[in-house]
């Protein structure tokens, strides 16, 4: 399954300056392994050591966050449209507890 | 990308509307993304999710939205595909401080570094202060490579011509 993956500018470093790459995988977990295989270092950055994908990335299939689908193992179709985009967020008060 | 001499230029307009954003969610924040073709600036208000997050996993998100903003990833996958379809790059993002003052806090750094890096290098981050509905001040940071932190940079407000 050849898919599309839209790098966020941080990590187009890893991938030789591309914003898009193809990528191949029949979810979006395997997706990532085989992002690694190319251009290793990315998973590290999208995921956790669990392998989990880190809170503040966004991942979507079609404009849909995974979050809201089957997370890790939604499934994969040829010609997906797939981006990864870090989450914008933020707050007041120094130090407190987060 | 805003660099360390620059100043953020915004216009009035602008400024107004994310003035109005941060009265009318008021004692919440308010956050969202400015997007700019290089003359024409547009306004993106984005749904601040934080209580929604913080009431289903208060371990994770101690914070609720008085406090703490995180743009909802629906608007932030549109604001994402209008910056790319209608070449209107994002030139800054912005929250406000409701009864805080406008400072860059280290929530606000934190969640804008990932990877030891800036995780939208070429955008300013614009913070409002308000209390009771007013606002009291805003202040603008960006990015400085040489010391490799975010450092204030001044806004200068224009006109749209």
């Amino acid at each position: 399954m050849a898919v599309t993956v839209r790098i966020p500018t941080p990590l187009r470093r890893l991938t030789q300056n591309q914003a898009e790459v193809e990528a191949e995988g029949d979810t979006i977990e395997s997706l990532i392994e085989n992002l690694e295989a190319s251009y290793p270092g990315l998973k590290e950055r999208i995921c956790d050591e669990s392998g989990n994908v880190r809170r503040f990335v966004n991942i979507y299939l079609n404009d849909e966050d995974i979050r809201f689908l089957d997370g890790s193992a939604t499934a994969v179709n040829d010609g997906d449209d797939i981006s990864i985009i870090p989450a914008i967020a933020g707050g007041s008060l120094d130090g407190e507890r987060d | 990308m805003v660099k360390e001499t620059e100043v953020l230029e915004l216009h009035t307009e602008t400024l107004n509307q994310i003035y109005a954003h941060a009265k009318g969610e008021f004692p919440d924040e308010c956050c969202g993304i400015i997007l700019s073709d290089g003359t024409r600036e547009f306004v993106r208000e984005c749904r601040n999710i934080q209580n929604e997050r913080h009431a289903e996993d208060p371990d994770t998100y101690p914070r609720d939205a008085r406090t703490a903003y995180l743009i909802d990833p629906n608007d932030l996958i549109r604001v994402h595909k209008e910056a790319e379809t209608q070449n209107r790059p994002i030139k800054a993002l912005y929250h406000s401080h409701p009864d805080h003052d406008a400072y860059f806090s280290d929530k606000d750094k934190a969640d804008a570094t990932a990877w030891d890096e800036p995780v939208y290098p070429g955008a300013a981050y614009i913070v409002i202060s308000i209390y009771d509905h007013e606002v009291k001040a805003i202040k603008a940071f960006a990015w400085n490579e040489t010391d490799m932190d975010f450092e204030e940079v001044p806004i200068e407000v224009n006109r749209e011509t």
